[in-house]
């Protein structure tokens, strides 16, 4: 009896020891909580952000792409490209290490760039970034030379991506399946730990060719919910943390040794009100449904529509504030890209029903919705959304409201997000849709759902048809003069503005905290917030 | 998803009779009626729900950021939500949602679950073949990856998740509906209408389905209550009908968008709390629904039993040469606002070693409550409310557990009637007669046990091999020849033995009636034979004590009892009892019905009976009168014929 | 003899169950829709070559079965399809050599994440179940025991409470509870810890692991009170109790000897049963705390449409239930000799 007694009180003594002790670093380690987590470390078959995210810690590209927008040469030292723009050389540094001790040389790049060219299964690195790709040598300077099928604009851009991988580590693997655990990369982090859904840990690559990190190590840990999130932050579990709900920011604000941050996304994504103007004629024949109201093909109504939407009580409500109008599919993250001269249709409801009276749509059998000109069909609209979406239902109740007030009423209904995009596109089987967009930091990508020949591919959600835009588009894909490049740019999105082909809401902030009272010196006067990217974390350091 | 814990119950013995009196049965149990009347409450809500809700529901543009996630004040009781909208209004309406999902749902389940359990308990055959496998199956395959595949199928709409948790929620339903349809099938009634050949669904619908709508009711209940809580998890793992506002939804929309991190517990908690009170309304309806089906007995063996008073002060003189001396023993059963019931009035007898006494009576007349109240093994309503009991020379009534467990089978012992069920059926017979020895003799030696348990079965008639079987392996002569082998094995001085050749066929009967005289001429074994054969009586007995309502009617030795009966009731007993000897005679019986213990007439308690009963008999008690020594009547004829 | 040939009876009842649900697994997924390059996400730069690559490597272009390309929509196909080359027969095969497909979310065979996160969940529910059991016993014996005085009321009336709590409401609330006390509000471990002595790592485990148990416990113990107690109350009515006690043997003596073993016998079922309903209440418990467990696997499956994983769940949770229940039938056979074989 004693004997157990004894036992017991020598695990107590040890667990209480476990529970107290703990971690007390000499090393400096940053916690960084986030409420994802990478879904695979093989680059070319990640879809992620958060997988991208330790991808630009631990590997290289042949470019940086940095908080401002700006792109400048990481891996090579110049670029030099041929007169008629398709060839491009780029001379590699001397002397640059993978952090098991090789030698990083143009033959890894040139590996790299041709196993991305060469998987069809990668979904982006294949699909989007090597569309251009023709081929790709080394020289004995230690130089890559890329040649591709035609002269483009955004080089860096499509390279940015494409991180470079060792050769002698992925040769023999089978690139679909292989995990990459072990990430064998360049940049300022190496791999230390990896549990999949729980946490990434990150070492400091002292011998980084650009600033070394100041920290030991980076901890990404990972929590199902945002509130969890919260909690740790408050509670000292974790330095900073990636994203919050909304509403938690005032009381974080709040806190002793917590600062906010709001701005741009590094990578900003768009919130979108899609409504089905497909011509009828235009329906794509593999596919193609085409049932949306035939309203929506008229611009006043949609002009209507988008004067009687209150763009900041949407932000208010549904993002707290934190924000920014929205007026194209181009994001105000774009940076330069965004045409700001754009004036966009102030909320009027009186002007909005003007526009719908003047129009023709009248209430022509009393029961407050109005129907079209020839009285057939009232303006009823299915609204859609991702039933995965938790704002999606609150927009929807309010723009319910605000458009009822010029006589429009809403079906709403919730939807399986892949329901959803069989509903879509090409199918167009619906009428307004609530959703949204990733971007790339070039516009190229989201300017093409424009495009008519987007139509019958399904990457166009609108069915919109303009001969003027899709010229446009073309020409902007080949412009290699930059400001020539950023005229026609942006007179795509007046165009498109014009015709009110979307409503875009809002441009959905970044709003990320860290702790004070931990590390000092992160990255936050950039317009765009992204405290997790390789420029806060490289010059971070304890505070004293 | 939760399981239901209702476990099968039994038949109730007669439809139910009424609403009226089904109101009043329900009415005791208490768990039910608060259970109902917070049903009612949620209920009532959801109805009212425009009238009570202060504001509309829905977003509305009016709101501004300031009214997001604010804590409860004057304006708004419960604060307001992630949308500013006022959370008392939305945990209003979300009564309707949430009591909606559960009526529906429920009803799609006990509709699937009772018809399948009909038709397989009815049917039988293939047909329960087929649709219990079917359950099963069911059962195993997990809800929720089904539900997923079924609502991402269709839309997330608030009839399709009904329908999704209405067609999952039949299983338990099924399963118990088709046992309540076997057990009501073989009773008499079905099988006689089914002899004149009544339609099968006629009999279905008129003689089945009245006995299972009760069980189906309880098992609706709490469908209700599961439904509810299924749709709320649905919902929070955001498969629900976000334009539907159920407590559920309610409680996804705090959690995904931040109510924990701004300290906006009024988001979380007020609907959680709706969620729990209406579950637990529906939880304690359905236990109080049961307690009126299948009323449990709430007392059990072990529950502390009630003090023992003794009102006379001073006890009488104990004689020494007495075993077992009974004095003014007085029992009532005392029951919850009525008066209690005296079930045992002053009864006295001695037994000494050797000796052999008779308790006769009819059935109910109190023998057996004599008997438990010997050894304080009286139900929790029993108690002793006068009297003792001296078993050499100490008070048995006054003991506390510990003392009289000494005493209990080893010295006193008792073999109950009818031993169907008072063996444990988990245990070997051997390892429980085994246990009492070692119970009150430690030291037994092991090695020597089993020979000793041998021996003792063969004392009884039943061969050692059976040492090792379990009670459901004995016939029901055999048990109870076993419990007596039990009783005993400790050598007591005093057995108890309550009609224990009842069940036991003549040729039986007689051993075991020649065992217990031999202990009783070799070891001085004093034997409280209870019986109503007055043959074994006449044979065994050296006195006996007949007991007619509770009291002595007569006490003497067995000679007198048989040719000098002073109290009409044993004259008639004699009377009843043919005799194999005499020639041919008309059985006479005694008209009436024995009293009821909680109901007893004023005066004598034979008199309504007695054919010698004139005035006073039915005014007063008689007392216990001694026309000669050694015999007490406990009749006023009997005080005449001093 | 008898016993033996119930017992394989069962047991073959089982396998046939077993095989049912494969088949079912199988259909059940394939008449969704879903894509392995659908993340929930819009992006412009995702083209349909891609997602037609990817299609082929999870073998979504081969025929779902002879005569039919697709079920959803259904597409009827060449019935002279070789058999080798349709979905089904590749499913049928793959889960002959211990396979479960892909993972479209994270690239990994299902069968290896499901195999890490098994034993987090193992971890979770043995202590949870342990604790409900113990307690739920202990509660229900003694609420039985002091039948209708107030240690029973209060012990039915918290059961009832615990039972009626939807299990993420109460893990929510004990999450913002421990947030406030310290407990760390996510995970099974501190990052980091695996460089530590293997005792501080229980520790930091345990830790973790406190709140999310605490909840599971608190579910399951209502239960197994409200069950224990009216079980008990049941034996302890029963003659042969009375026969204990007049055999002079104590209430500690009676409970232990003879009403305990009968009294367990129901509860022994639906422990078994229960398993298959526990998924529910870990998945929630999972992800409310963050417990990387293959609740919380199901959950993220679940909200990403990761048609691979929840099959592979599915199919894992199916069987381990049926096992289970197999098991509680074969025990309940051994425990109680009153069983008679059908």
């Amino acid at each position: 009896m004693k004997q157990k007694a004894l036992y017991l009180f020598v695990l107590i003594a040890l667990l209480v020891s476990a529970c107290s002790g703990g971690g007390a670093g000499e090393p400096a380690i940053v916690r960084v909580g986030w409420a994802g987590s990478p879904d695979t470390l093989n680059p070319g078959m990640a879809i992620l952000t958060e997988a991208y995210t330790i991808f630009e810690l631990v590997y290289d590209s042949m470019y940086d792409l940095n908080l401002d927008g700006s792109f400048t040469l990481s891996l090579a030292e110049s670029a030099n490209v041929s007169d008629d723009g398709t060839v491009w050389t780029f001379k590699i540094r001397d002397g640059l290490k993978w952090h098991d001790g090789q030698p990083l040389t143009a033959e890894d790049i040139a590996w790299t760039y041709n196993l991305y060219k060469d998987t069809p299964e990668y979904p982006y690195l294949n699909g989007y970034y090597t569309t251009y790709f023709d081929t790709i040598e080394t020289t004995d300077n230690n130089e890559v030379v890329l040649t591709l099928t035609e002269a483009i604009p955004n080089i860096e851009s499509q390279l940015v991506f494409l991180y470079v991988l060792p050769k002698h580590a992925w040769e023999g693997v089978d690139k679909l399946e292989y995990e990459n655990t072990e990430m064998v990369g360049s940049g300022p982090f190496k791999m230390a730990e990896y549990v999949q859904n729980e946490f990434v840990r990150l070492s400091a690559n002292k011998e980084y060719f650009q600033t070394p990190p100041k920290v030991d190590e980076v901890i990404f840990q990972t929590f199902e919910n945002q509130d969890a999130l919260v909690q740790a932050i408050k509670t000292g579990q974790v330095d900073m943390v990636t994203e919050m709900p909304n509403t938690a920011a005032e009381s974080l604000k709040a806190e002793e040794n917590i600062e906010l941050v709001v701005g741009a996304p590094l990578a900003p994504g768009v919130t979108d009100i899609i409504f089905n103007q497909v011509d009828p004629e235009n329906c794509p024949e593999e596919g193609g449904l085409c049932t949306g109201h035939p309203a929506l093909r008229d611009r006043n109504v949609r002009l209507a529509m988008a004067h009687a939407t209150d763009k900041q009580k949407l932000i208010d409500v549904i993002l707290l504030g934190l924000g920014n109008p929205g007026l194209t599919l181009i994001p105000d993250g774009l940076g330069v890209w965004y045409n700001d001269s754009l004036t966009d249709f102030e909320f009027d409801t009186a002007k909005a029903n003007q526009i719908l009276d003047d129009a023709g749509y009248v209430d022509a059998d009393g029961d407050g919705i109005r129907d079209l000109p020839d009285g057939s069909r009232p303006l009823n609209f299915r609204l859609n959304w991702p039933s995965d979406s938790l704002t999606a239902p609150r927009m929807s109740e309010l723009l319910a409201e605000m458009w009822g007030a010029i006589g429009i009423s809403l079906e709403p209904q919730a939807v399986d997000p892949d329901a959803l995009t069989a509903q879509c596109c090409p199918a167009f089987d619906f009428d307004i849709m609530i959703w949204g967009w990733a971007s790339d930091p070039d516009p190229s990508a989201l300017l093409y759902v424009y495009t008519s020949e987007a139509v019958p591919t399904g990457s166009s959600e609108t069915g919109y048809s303009n001969p003027k835009y899709d010229e446009l588009y073309a020409q902007q894909q080949v412009e290699l003069n930059f400001e020539a490049r950023k005229e026609i740019v942006w007179e795509m999105q007046k165009i498109v503005h014009d015709d009110v082909v979307y409503i875009i809401p809002f441009y959905d902030a970044n709003v990320q905290a860290f702790r004070t009272d931990r590390f000092t010196g992160w990255i936050t006067d950039q317009a765009k917030v992204e405290l997790s990217d390789v420029t806060s974390l490289v010059v971070i350091e304890p505070v004293k | 998803m939760q399981i239901t814990t209702s476990p099968t119950p039994a038949v109730p013995s007669r439809p139910a009779s009424g609403l009226l009196s089904f109101w009043r049965s329900f009415s005791r149990s208490r768990t039910g009626l608060i259970g109902f009347w917070m049903l009612v409450i949620a209920i009532f809500v959801a109805v009212f729900a425009p009238l009570l809700a202060p504001y509309e529901r829905g977003a509305s543009t009016s709101v501004q950021i300031d009214d997001i996630y604010q804590p409860p004040s004057s304006a708004h009781w419960f604060g307001t939500d992630d949308a500013g909208q006022d959370v008392l209004t939305n945990f209003i309406y979300g009564a309707r949602v949430s009591l909606t999902v559960g009526f529906f749902a429920a009803f799609i389940s006990i509709v699937i679950g009772g018809v399948f359990g009909l038709v397989a308990g009815f049917f039988g055959g293939r047909w329960e073949n087929f649709l219990m496998r079917f359950t099963d199956i069911m059962l195993v395959i997990p809800d929720l990856p089904l539900t997923v595949v079924i609502v991402a199928l269709t839309k997330p709409s608030l009839w399709n998740i009904i329908f999704v948790i209405g067609i999952l929620g039949w299983t338990t339903t099924a399963r118990v509906v088709r046992s309540q349809t076997l057990a009501v099938k073989s009773r008499k009634f079905v099988l006689r209408a089914r002899a004149i050949g009544a339609s099968k669904f006629h009999i279905l619908v008129q003689h089945i389905l009245p006995l299972v709508l009760p069980i189906l009711v309880v098992q609706a209940v709490l469908a209700i209550s599961l439904a509810i809580l299924n749709e709320s998890t649905l919902s929070f793992i955001g498969l629900g009908d976000p334009s539907a506002p159920s407590w559920g939804q309610m409680l996804n929309f705090a959690f995904g968008r931040g109510a924990m991190s701004v300290g906006a517990w009024w988001a979380l908690v007020v609907p959680g709390f709706g969620i729990v009170w209406v579950v637990l309304s529906l939880t304690l309806l359905g236990q109080g629904l049961e307690q009126v089906l299948n009323p449990r007995l709430d007392t059990h063996h072990l529950m502390a039993g009630r003090p023992v008073v003794q009102k006379e002060a001073g006890a009488k003189p104990i004689q020494s040469d007495v075993l077992l001396e009974v004095q003014n023993l007085s029992i009532h059963y005392v029951g919850e606002g009525k008066a209690p019931a005296r079930a045992v009035e002053n009864i006295s007898f001695t037994l000494r070693e050797g000796e052999l006494i008779g308790l006769v009576g009819e059935s109910g007349c109190g023998k057996t409550t004599l008997m438990l109240a010997l050894l304080k093994l009286l139900p929790s309503a029993g108690q002793i409310a006068n009297g003792k009991v001296f078993y050499n020379g100490n008070d048995l009534t006054v003991m506390d557990e510990e003392e009289i467990n000494k005493i209990r089978w080893s010295n006193i012992s008792i073999v109950f009637q009818g031993a169907m069920n008072a063996l444990n059926p988990v245990r070997t017979v051997g390892e429980q007669i085994g246990e009492a020895i070692l119970k009150h003799e430690p030291s037994f030696p092991k090695d020597k046990l089993n020979a000793r348990v041998s021996e003792l079965l063969e004392l009884v008639g039943i061969a050692s091999d059976h040492r090792e079987h379990f009670p459901h392996q004995y016939s029901g002569g055999m048990r109870q020849r076993a419990m007596i082998a039990m009783a005993l094995a400790c050598n007591p001085k005093v057995i108890i033995a309550d009609e224990p050749t009842t069940a036991l066929d003549v040729m039986i009967q007689a051993q075991i009636l020649e065992l217990l005289d031999t202990l009783r001429k070799k070891l001085g074994l004093a034997v409280i034979f209870v019986t109503h054969d007055l043959g074994v009586v006449a044979e065994l007995c050296d006195k006996v004590l007949v007991m007619y309502g509770g009291v002595t009617a007569e006490y003497a030795e067995v000679d007198v009892i048989y040719n000098e009966p002073k109290h009409p009731y044993t004259q008639e007993l004699l009377k009843a009892f043919p005799d194999l000897t005499k020639p041919k005679k008309k059985l006479s019986s005694i008209p009436g019905y024995p009293p009821r213990l909680d109901n007893l007439p004023a005066g004598c308690r034979f008199a309504p009976r007695c054919p010698a009963a004139f005035e006073r008999c039915h005014t007063d008690e008689p007392a216990l009168h001694a026309p000669q020594k050694d015999h007490i009547v406990g009749c006023h004829l009997a005080e005449a014929s001093k | 003899m008898d016993r033996t040939r119930a017992i394989l009876r069962k047991a073959a009842w089982s396998v046939f169950t077993i095989f049912f649900v494969i088949i079912l697994n199988f259909f059940l997924f394939r008449v969704l829709p879903g894509d392995p390059a659908r993340a929930g996400i819009r992006d412009p730069r995702l083209n349909k070559d891609a997602i037609e690559a990817l299609r082929v490597r999870f073998g979504l272009d081969k025929p779902v079965i002879n005569c039919f390309e697709t079920l959803n929509p259904i597409k009827v196909g060449s019935c002279a399809v070789n058999p080798m080359e349709t979905q089904f027969f590749i499913y049928i095969k793959n889960l002959l050599q211990g396979e479960l497909g892909y993972s479209y979310h994270t690239n990994r065979p299902v069968v290896d994440v499901l195999g890490e996160r098994l034993w987090n969940t193992i971890l979770l529910i043995g202590a949870g179940q342990i604790l409900a059991i113990v307690f739920g016993v202990a509660f229900g014996i003694f609420a039985a025991w002091r039948a209708r005085t107030s240690i029973d009321y209060m012990a039915v009336g918290a059961s009832l409470v615990a039972w009626s709590l939807p299990t993420f409401w109460l893990a929510i609330l004990l999450l913002f509870w421990g947030s406030t006390i310290g407990l760390p509000v996510a995970g099974k471990a501190t990052p980091g810890m695996s460089s530590y002595p293997l005792l501080q790592q229980w520790g930091d485990i345990a830790k973790h692991m406190l709140l999310p148990t605490l909840t599971y416990t608190i579910v399951y113990m209502g239960e197994y009170t409200l069950i224990m107690r009216s079980s008990l109350l049941d034996v302890l009515s029963e003659d042969y109790i009375l026969t204990a006690k007049a055999k002079g043997l104590n209430t500690v003596q009676i409970l232990r000897d003879h009403a305990l073993k009968n009294a367990m016998l129901p509860l022994v079922t639906v422990i078994a049963i229960n398993l298959g309903f526990t998924v529910a209440g870990v998945i929630q418990i999972e992800s409310v705390f963050s417990w990387p467990g293959l609740g919380s696997a199901i959950y993220e499956a679940v909200v990403r449409r990761d048609f691979p994983m929840l099959q592979g769940a599915f199919l894992l949770i199916a069987v381990t239930v049926i096992l289970a229940n197999l098991l509680a039938d074969l025990t309940y056979t051994y425990l109680d000799p009153r069983v008679r074989v059908e």
